[in-house]
């Protein structure tokens, strides 16, 4: 097989989802690709390797229907041959049987590679834990996502071990690291370039994680050679052009990052103090202003300053920060917001009255779920505390600030349900950004958004620190923002 | 020509509440061109009478239906937000006090107290008559109402979607109000006003029925106004409908029942087939909008 290239188009009931020519896959090379959530990364991958249904998608290929696309192109091959690890590892097992019988079935039955790859998937992980999931039933909540993932990831590389790839067969990897910390990230990935290494094969990887590529090149510059990193765009609305991503460009980006800050830390108002201590659903939280958990310390948030609450995911960090905006009801707690000051008896107007909107706002972490996905554009800033009023051409100068321009007339009118995931998410910042609150408390705010959009974030949040606001920064993105947050702003949260 | 009409009508058919309505509303007017033709003129006067009576009071009691929901919603969230339970409870309690009884009881209930105010004199035009068996019927029924539209803004602020908009300072009158109920249950509640549409409907014959044939006849005949109830429990509407069982062992006056007892049969089909329709047009609209 050549390295090939694919004119393709996609809608669902006759409205154009996508369209993109020379969509681009390389023979026996890794592509990366990368791309705002919700841009089409997914749909397309799907649509190469023939997974999509005839109702509701009516798709065309290289100016064919999908039919003929399926019977004459590569997809028998690359079905038989290949593997399709899913973004969603939820949706893609069966509940009906264990993991184990899931982990045997088909083409994967009766080779013995399975358990050198699960303890190599699950290091740190003692075997007899292994075989304890092994033997589950997956629900909604067992086995955890992380380690659903880690199974449907087991399958692809026991089919790899198995089968020894050819460089013509394409393994696709849909946001295979998503529900991963950057340790186990980082092990995933290496497996997989060392099976490369024995044997290259066609490579998609699908991610949004752009802290990837200075692990790449960090630990795998042997492979660099081999790698391709593109970025999907928009070009115009539902026009999508694959474009090659500039990494040099971004780690020259990331090493010449500087902190976001507004002057010296010194003679800053304070905006937030929360006590080191409080309890929550019976668990005693502590704040550490070292990652070795030592010395424990009063949270503070600065004006003209970032905070930065680092802890591992599932400790407590959002729920912390819902504390502080009285969303959950703490045990122990207190805290001082500018003047006024709150433990666990005060009365929840008093956040209506005087936090929400007026001295602290927040913005949530999954966009798709904190916005009115019914609301148009423009419906989602009507109702905002805000001195002036959100006019159309006031809220188009806000949305020129993190989206592209020229910005269309119509996205006003567009209902947040059709943008993408990186669309979404910039509504969100932008609703609270928009709000002339002291305080901002950001949880994940980078999630879901092309390299682009993230400077623009980064460019709004240094507009936001010079006018003398203060951010509380919540994110697993520490590469990035290690970089831009000084050390002695960054605090620990852990647990007793 | 005949084609694009073709898939014209295919369409239609697919939107199946849409469909219903047409193919209902064509049905009922072919049935008015037949009583027309064949049912003699005071007859068919209070047919249409009882047919819009009847509508009409329909109509009335989904729109104060739907104040007296939104109004009793507002207080509920008003109080749940202010944290004031013991308001909360006594309007709760108020709620399922009329909840306890059951809605056909509570209608004849209703009615008896028309009929008093009938008497005394009070109600005197037949609007304010319509207006009040309107108000008393939405009175037991805009609980189911009230259910939907709290089951809808609960499940609303279990979710991010509400606490996010809270903490950019987004009044909950507004969240609620636009986003929730306007927002995302329109559909819903425009799909429950139909079902109470029906539910209206199928009260107002059952209640009219029953007292038309158990009460004082001085007062139900004389001064409530005509509904398809009331016509279908009239000495003739009886009649033309037994006529339809004596057919049966006698299939040679099948005909006449179409000509000679048009006064019940219409009666009878219009209530039975506005309720299909109706059950139909309900079930079609929760499918076309995935409710």
């Amino acid at each position: 097989m050549n390295n090939r290239e694919f004119n393709i188009r996609i809608e669902a009931d006759h409205t154009l989802l996508l369209d993109i020519e020379r969509f681009r896959l390389e023979t026996g090379k890794i592509t990366f690709l990368l791309g705002e959530s919700g841009i089409g990364k997914t749909l397309i991958s799907k649509a190469l390797y023939g997974l999509l249904d005839s109702e509701p998608w009516e798709v065309q290929i290289n100016g064919q229907p999908y039919y003929r696309y399926l019977k004459e192109g590569p997809v028998g091959r690359w079905q038989r041959d290949g593997f399709f690890v899913f973004q969603e590892p939820s949706s893609h097992l069966n509940p009906l049987l264990t993991i184990e019988q899931q982990l045997n079935e088909g083409d994967l039955a009766g080779n013995s590679y399975e358990p050198n790859i699960l303890r190599r998937l699950w290091q740190n992980v003692a075997y007899k834990e292994i075989e304890d999931i092994l033997k589950v039933f997956p629900k909604p909540f067992r086995p955890s996502g992380g380690e659903k993932q880690r199974v449907l990831l087991s399958m692809a590389f026991k089919k790899m071990q198995h089968f020894r790839p050819q460089k013509e067969t394409l393994y696709i990897f849909d946001e295979p690291t998503g529900n991963l910390d950057d340790v186990y990230r980082n092990q995933v990935v290496a497996f997989l370039l060392e099976e490369y290494r024995k044997n290259p094969f066609t490579i998609l990887f699908i991610t949004h994680d752009y802290s990837l590529i200075n692990e790449l090149y960090r630990n795998h510059g042997d492979v660099l050679p081999q790698m391709r990193f593109k970025e999907l765009q928009r070009v115009a609305e539902n026009q999508l052009e694959l474009k090659k991503f500039d990494t040099d460009g971004y780690l020259k980006w990331l090493e010449k990052a500087h902190p976001l800050q507004s002057g010296s830390l010194t003679g800053r108002k304070s905006l937030l103090t929360v006590e080191p201590q409080f309890k929550v659903f019976d668990r005693s939280f502590r704040i550490f202003a070292d990652a070795s958990h030592t010395r424990p310390a009063p949270l503070k948030v600065l004006s003209g300053k970032i905070t930065y609450l680092k802890a591992p995911s599932g400790v407590g960090k959002t729920t912390l920060a819902k504390i502080i905006m009285g969303l959950i009801p703490a045990q122990q707690v207190h805290f001082e917001l500018g003047a006024l000051s709150f433990t666990e008896q005060t009365g929840r107007m008093r956040w209506q009255k005087q936090v929400w909107g007026k001295r602290a706002g927040m913005v949530f972490q999954h966009a798709e779920e904190a916005l009115d996905l019914r609301s148009t554009v423009r419906q989602i800033f009507k109702g905002l505390p805000v001195q002036q009023k959100m006019t159309r051409n006031r809220v188009l100068k806000e949305l020129s600030f993190i989206f592209e321009a020229p910005l269309q007339n119509t996205l006003l009118q567009r209902q947040v349900f059709h943008l993408s995931g990186g669309q979404k998410q910039r509504l969100n910042l932008l609703r609270t950004f928009i709000l002339n609150v002291d305080l901002i408390i950001l949880d994940e705010p980078l999630n879901g958004l092309d390299f682009n959009s993230i400077q623009r974030v980064l460019k709004m949040i240094q507009r936001k620190l010079n006018d003398g606001k203060g951010f509380l920064l919540i994110s697993h993105n520490e590469e990035i923002f290690d970089r831009f947050i000084p050390e002695e702003l960054q605090y620990y949260l852990w647990f007793q | 020509m005949k084609r694009k009409l073709g898939t014209a009508l295919n369409n239609l058919y697919k939107k199946k509440d849409q469909w219903w309505l047409l193919t209902g509303s064509i049905i009922f007017l072919l049935l008015w061109v037949w009583d027309r033709l064949f049912l003699n003129a005071p007859a068919l006067r209070f047919l249409q009478i009882g047919f819009l009576n009847t509508l009409i009071i329909s109509t009335l009691v989904i729109l104060i239906s739907l104040i007296l929901a939104w109004v009793i919603i507002q207080k509920m969230f008003f109080f749940r937000g202010r944290n004031w339970a013991w308001a909360e409870l006594l309007l709760t309690f108020f709620l399922n006090l009329i909840r306890s009884i059951p809605q056909i009881v509570g209608v004849l209930l209703g009615y008896v107290l028309i009929t008093i105010l009938l008497q005394l004199s009070i109600l005197t035009a037949s609007w304010q008559t319509l207006l009040l068996m309107a108000a008393i019927i939405a009175l037991f029924v805009f609980l189911e109402l009230v259910d939907l539209m709290q089951e809808r803004i609960t499940f609303y602020q279990s979710l991010d979607f509400y606490n996010a908009m809270k903490v950019c300072g987004i009044s909950s009158f507004r969240i609620i109000n636009f986003n929730i109920l306007w927002k995302n249950s329109r559909g819903h509640i425009l799909n429950k006003l139909i079902a109470l549409f029906g539910v209206s409907i199928f009260l107002q014959c059952s209640v009219d029925f029953i007292i038309s044939v158990g009460l004082s006849t001085k007062v139900s005949a004389l001064n409530l106004p005509v509904t398809l109830g009331s016509l279908l429990a009239k000495i003739d509407s009886k009649q033309d409908i037994l006529a339809i069982g004596y057919s049966f062992s006698h299939p040679a006056r099948l005909s006449r029942l179409f000509l000679q007892h048009l006064q019940g049969i219409s009666v009878a089909f219009s209530i039975v087939f506005l309720l299909i329709m109706i059950y139909k047009i309900s079930n079609g609209y929760a499918e076309r909008h995935r409710l």
